[in-house]
């Protein structure tokens, strides 16, 4: 028996009991739970093996599994983010309905998430996909609002992305004659021209469907906001890469041997683009945190697709360091919204303010990852969006590196509005009562945003594996180590190095913190926010002084045109049109006995007539 | 007379198949429920006699070895199809039953006797 | 061995009329008879079925009368499979309605487990017979006890589906005689093997006609297309096992003589075409009804009909993969079908009318029948890790193997169809508040056994599918193995 069975039984077996041990105990669960997560994960870490391989072998098909370096290197990920959203998890499930129906799912998408790392063929890669996609599914409804209609948006379009690569899979074995993922990468040279388009079209159908590519996002914004808050971490943060994860995978082996390789290439850079920009649009729109932070992680998504699309060893590697660092600074975000939300109730932008006071150490959460969300140095965003600015330039996509460009500007105003809105401004009486959130729900939140500082310092932490993913499936390894491709990191010379900048600007920080506070030590006391006055007047109690209605209003209203058609709107015309034809083309079925039997006569008369046609 | 009884050869088929015309007229176009099932009825009528005219040899014999005639096979009428008809008429006669009982019961439960006013189910 | 197929036909029939004289003496004896009979069926089906990997197919013939002029009986691994899996639903279908009616003394009841067992001899008869002409007897056991089943109660408008069954059956078997006489008079036999090896024989414009009057009278108990109409209307007001009888056990009969009848007797070429475009045809219509349905049963029955459709695209691909797909496929429906069937009369069981919307809520006071409508919804929208999704799988398979990529394309378009209406109602009974003044129906004992049982073969079979695809795949073989067939059936000397 092989580890990855033994880890893929212990999380089944773990989800069920998990699921039943409610019935005995509140605590046994929670226990239960995260014994779940972490014993396949230490299983995992401790026997790390690249080569070896496991077949599972039913009548007609192989399912083996095996480690590739780009698995292991999103296997961090997926585990990563698994443990520390389970601990959040159990802290935010406090007292609440549900759990083991939450606990299930949760685990048995994290279950899914690491078997379709450890696939190397198509249909266990499938298996795993769908399980993910229906227990993401479970947990997208899981609220119960309005589940008609946002449960089944995500699942049609979930649904739709599958069976595209459904299509894709069984296509590739009726052509190969094996299911193997590596036999399709050899077989692929071998095929017709139309199905050498097809195949790839298909399976990016399936895989930009879960990284909310432009055409097949309009899941995202409902799904991420309405799942709980401790499964959004992880679907926004680890689920939504396995999208990323598939795209590298048919970028680097399969559109490399394309002719219309940089058609494509371009096509979907353009659309993580355009998704990048608009999303963000609508991220700085929302007033609901959740939904801001489910546009921001679309729009996040659409630069590593960027990334990713152009393919270029220095592209690759910033498209991958972002999809770690989006993985982290974006699940804690998620956290924090869902701290607020248990602390407050709300997590509407403009009735919860000035939290900072309360929660202090979801502040600290919060601001280090907007920091990094932003891209501002020292932080880990900082790197991965110069390599990707980089990385553009030099493959002259100026026109992408623009469009790039404004929305990682843009996204500094929703960066700000998230900021502003849960814990800056001034303190109402309504929120007087909220506390910090439970230890166990902070301590996750704070591991994240270390980890976020840590990375903008020593990125080669993560862009080492990233680097030997990417030779692994034959990125030109010119240089040894390929992020030396990027000025930050000393491509000629030693003008420009990281690391000095950062201790740079972290004595800056430092020195300025510590002059602060020996300068005002004594004098300082805390104040309201009405406790000033402005030209003389001393603000009433009920006066509002914060600037949350309408909040970038005039920037909104320039940028309305580009936002006016919606996607969303389209598609559900659509499906409704649909609906309404097979509500229409149902009434053959008239309830007249005698039609029916008009029906069969119709049908004889019909082949008779036809039947020199039909048979010979 | 050899031509004519040639003719009635054919003229059985025809019958036959009229009848079965006759019958999925009825069965199509009225609209009482009795008589769609006089149809049906008059329908299986002319199957069976389309049945029994194809076994049928002219100046046949019964299809029975009794002593004396062993060498008349050639003579003796098909004796498949008849044994079919039996089992046939038999089984159109019970689905006839169960018609008019559904018939009845269909009355009872909706008071009316014409299928176009019988349609709760649909679509 | 247990014993020989015949029996499959005689214990049953002779059941059937004894139990109505031992219900006078002892009661319960109506509801117990026809379980033991099932149940016996069941073992000698089964021990067959182990029997013949060894021998191969047996062949029974009847009175003595050699093939191609006495009646015979084939139990090879095609009909065998078939014959079992429908013993098997019967047997649940059984277990389930054990304490359906509580009142025994009551009339109607008394025949209900009659016709059940009837209907499951005569599906049975269907798939073991040698002779045409037979296999028409057999359809018309199974109509009649079909129309007796669905109209079993008599204050809903079961009588109306009734009728509208009956009215289309009564033509199907108007028309199966013709075609049975076509053939008859034209190769002089109605054996099956026999009418297969003569086929080449009879005139190209008559075998047309033929094949088109059987296709009509097949397939209006196979659920095709444009003949259909009948069947929404029988699942619905049938009582809810009826409904996964139907499902399980008569339109696979009817699929397997559909298959007998256009696979081995005939050998035109463009039949397995055409079996693909009716099937497609069907599959959309039905997928595409069952979307908008508001009442559960109804949707059901539309889903049943449109995987059927599917279960026949499977054949009319025919490779050997594409059988295969079939037969897989056959299988899953007849157990999801089952499932979803048996949960979803519990689900809907106190109100009349049986709105989707009598489901809102019902997860907190029916949990398990709620999982296990939720386990049938998942794998028959073919959603891995449960059974749905191989016999999915096979049949795309195949599709891509033959070189079918539109076939595929639309086979995987409308499946977005069937998840979408199947989440809704899931969503219903989970995430829905439940209706006021809705009182519930606690699945009784025998009812959840028979569930799942059904459940737990759904996941078994969902881990691990070996279980069942080597008996699919020697079916298969069976199937297309066109020339021993024949060779056997005529050749036998016993």
């Amino acid at each position: 028996m092989d580890i990855i069975n033994i880890i893929l039984l212990v999380f089944l077996a773990g989800a069920l009991l998990t699921a039943f041990a409610g019935k005995v105990s509140s605590i046994v669960q929670d226990t239960l739970f995260l014994i779940t997560i972490i014993v396949p994960a230490i299983l995992f870490f401790l026997n790390i093996n690249i080569n070896s391989e496991t077949v599972i072998s039913l009548s007609k098909i192989q399912l083996t599994f095996g480690l590739t370096p780009l698995s292991l290197f999103f296997a961090f990920i997926v585990f990563g983010l698994a443990i520390l959203a389970g601990f959040y998890a159990v802290g935010q499930m406090q007292g609440k309905k549900r759990k083991g129906y939450l606990y299930f799912n949760f685990l048995l998408s994290i279950a899914a998430m690491f078997g379709i790392l450890v696939s190397k063929d198509l249909v266990s890669f499938f298996i795993f996909w769908e399980i993910m996609t229906w227990s993401s599914y479970l947990l997208v409804i899981y609220n119960g609002k309005n589940v008609q209609q946002i449960g089944i948006k995500y699942f049609v379009m979930s649904a739709i992305g599958a069976y595209a690569m459904l299509m894709a899979i069984v296509i590739v074995h009726s052509l190969t004659g094996s299911f193997l993922i590596s036999d399709m990468i050899d077989g692929f040279a071998d095929m017709s021209a139309g199905m050498k388009l097809l195949i790839p079209i298909l399976l990016l159908t399936g895989f930009g469907v879960k990284a909310a590519l432009m055409p097949l996002h309009i899941w995202a914004p409902d799904a991420y906001s309405n799942a709980p808050m401790s499964y959004t971490s992880v679907f926004s943060g680890a689920l939504s890469k396995m999208g990323i994860y598939g795209m590298v995978i048919v970028f680097m082996t399969l559109i490399t041997k394309l002719p219309q390789e940089s058609l494509i290439r371009d096509i979907i850079a353009w659309l993580g683009a355009i998704t990048a920009a608009i999303s963000t649009l609508w991220a700085i729109k929302q007033d609901d945190a959740k939904r801001l932070l489910a546009y921001s992680s679309i729009g996040q998504l659409g630069y590593i697709v960027v990334g990713v699309a152009i393919g270029t060893p220095l592209a690759m590697l910033a498209g991958l360091f972002l999809a770690f660092m989006h993985g982290v600074f974006k699940s804690t975000l998620f956290m924090v919204v869902g701290a607020v939300e248990k602390q407050t109730g709300t997590s509407n932008l403009k009735e919860v303010t000035g939290l900072i006071r309360k929660m202090p150490w979801t502040f600290l959460a919060a601001l280090i990852s907007i920091i990094a969300l932003a891209g501002i140095p020292p932080l880990g965003g900082f790197v991965g969006k110069w390599m990707l600015y980089e990385s553009l330039i030099t493959s002259n996509h100026y026109l992408l590196v623009t469009l790039v460009f404004f929305s990682s500007t843009a996204a500094f105003l929703y960066c700000y509005k998230f900021l502003f809105g849960f814990f800056l401004g001034q303190e109402e009486k309504e929120w007087a009562h909220v506390k910090e959130a439970p230890a166990i729900m902070v301590v996750p939140m704070l591991i994240l945003s270390a980890i976020s500082v840590v990375l903008g310092t020593f990125p080669q932490l993560i862009l080492k594996p990233i680097n030997s993913a990417l030779a692994f499936y034959g990125m030109p390894d010119t240089y040894n180590n390929l992020w030396k491709e990027s000025m930050i990191f000393n491509k000629w010379g030693d003008q420009v190095a990281l690391t000095p900048i950062v201790y740079g600007i972290a004595i800056v920080f430092v020195i300025f913190a510590v002059f602060l506070f020996f300068k005002n030590r004594k004098t300082s006391r805390y104040v309201t926010t009405k406790d000033i006055s402005t030209s003389g007047e001393v603000p009433k109690e009920y006066e509002n002084l914060t600037f949350k209605e309408n909040f970038f209003q005039p920037f909104l209203r320039a940028v309305e045109p580009a936002m006016r058609r919606q996607m969303d709107k389209y598609m559900l015309a659509f499906a409704k049109g649909l609906e309404d034809l097979f509500d229409f083309t149902r009434r053959i079925y008239n309830g007249n006995g005698q039609t029916y039997a008009i029906y069969a006569l119709l049908f004889v008369i019909l082949l008779l007539l036809l039947s020199n046609n039909l048979f010979s | 007379m050899e031509k004519y009884l040639e003719i009635l050869n054919y003229a059985i088929y025809g019958a036959a198949i009229l009848l079965l015309l006759i019958g999925l007229y009825g069965a199509l176009t009225k609209k009482s429920l009795i008589k769609i099932v006089l149809g049906l009825s008059i329908m299986d009528s002319g199957v069976h006699l389309l049945m029994i005219s194809i076994g049928y040899l002219k100046n046949g014999t019964a299809p029975i070895f009794s002593p004396g005639h062993e060498n008349e096979l050639a003579k003796m009428v098909d004796p498949v199809p008849q044994a079919l008809v039996l089992t046939a008429i038999v089984i159109g006669f019970g689905v006839t039953a169960v018609a008019l009982a559904l018939v009845i019961r269909l009355y009872k439960h909706h008071n009316t006797l014409r299928i176009d006013e019988i349609k709760n189910l649909k679509w | 061995m247990v014993g020989t197929p015949v029996l499959f036909i005689v214990i049953p029939l002779l059941a059937a009329f004894i139990i109505p004289l031992t219900g006078m003496v002892w009661k319960n004896s109506v509801r117990i008879i026809p379980g033991i009979v099932l149940s016996y069926m069941l073992i000698l089906s089964i021990s067959l079925l182990w029997h013949i990997t060894e021998t191969g197919t047996v062949i029974e013939v009847i009175a003595g009368w050699k093939p191609p002029i006495g009646i015979n009986l084939v139990f090879s691994p095609f009909s065998g499979f078939f014959a079992t899996l429908m013993i098997f639903l019967g047997l649940l279908v059984w277990v389930y309605s054990y304490k359906f009616k509580r009142n025994i003394d009551s009339e109607p009841a008394l025949k209900y487990f009659i016709l059940l067992m009837l209907l499951v001899t005569g599906s049975v008869g269907i798939v073991l017979t040698g002779d045409i002409f037979n296999m028409f007897v057999f359809i018309e056991i199974v109509g009649i006890s079909g129309y007796g089943l669905t109209s079993f109660y008599t204050r809903r408008d079961s009588a109306e589906a009734a009728f509208k069954y009956l009215f289309m059956g009564s033509i199907a078997s108007t028309f199966l005689l013709l075609a049975i006489m076509i053939v008859y008079s034209q190769l002089g036999t109605l054996n099956i093997a026999e009418i297969a090896d003569k086929m080449p024989m009879m005139s190209n414009k008559l075998k047309v006609i033929s094949l088109i009057f059987f296709m009509l009278a097949i397939g209006v108990e196979a659920e095709m297309f444009p003949l259909n109409g009948w069947a929404p209307d029988v699942y619905t007001q049938a009582p809810g096992p009826i409904g996964a009888a139907f499902a399980g056990i008569v339109a696979k009969a009817a699929t397997y003589a559909t298959i007998r009848v256009m696979f081995t007797m005939y050998d035109l070429s463009g039949a397995m075409d055409f079996l693909i475009v009716m099937g497609i045809l069907t599959f959309i219509v039905a997928e595409t009804t069952a979307l908008r349905q508001d009442r559960l049963k109804r949707m059901l029955a539309y889903s049943s009909i449109g995987q059927m459709g599917l279960v026949m695209v499977a054949f009319g691909i025919g490779t050997k993969e594409g059988i295969f797909a079939a037969l897989f496929l056959i299988f899953n429906h007849a157990i999801i079908k089952g499932l979803l069937f048996f949960s979803g009369s519990y689900l809907v069981y106190t109100k009349k009318e049986k709105h989707i919307s009598d489901v809102n809520g019902m997860g907190k006071y029916l949990p398990i029948t709620s999982v296990l409508f939720t386990i049938g919804a998942f794998a028959i929208i073919g959603l891995p890790p449960f059974s749905g999704f191989w016999g999915k799988l096979a049949i795309l398979t195949a599709a891509a193997d033959s070189k079918m990529v539109a076939l595929i394309a639309i086979i995987l378009s409308v499946s977005v169809l069937e998840a979408v209406y199947y989440l809704r109602v899931v969503n219903r009974i989970y995430f829905f508040p439940k209706k006021e003044s809705m009182e519930t129906q606690k699945p009784t004992i025998n009812a959840l056994i028979a569930m799942i049982s059904l459940g737990i073969i759904i996941l078994v079979i969902g881990f691990y599918p070996d279980l069942i695809t080597g008996f699919i795949d020697r079916a298969a073989a069976d199937l297309m193995d066109k020339t021993g067939y024949i060779k056997d059936i005529l050749t036998i000397n016993n």
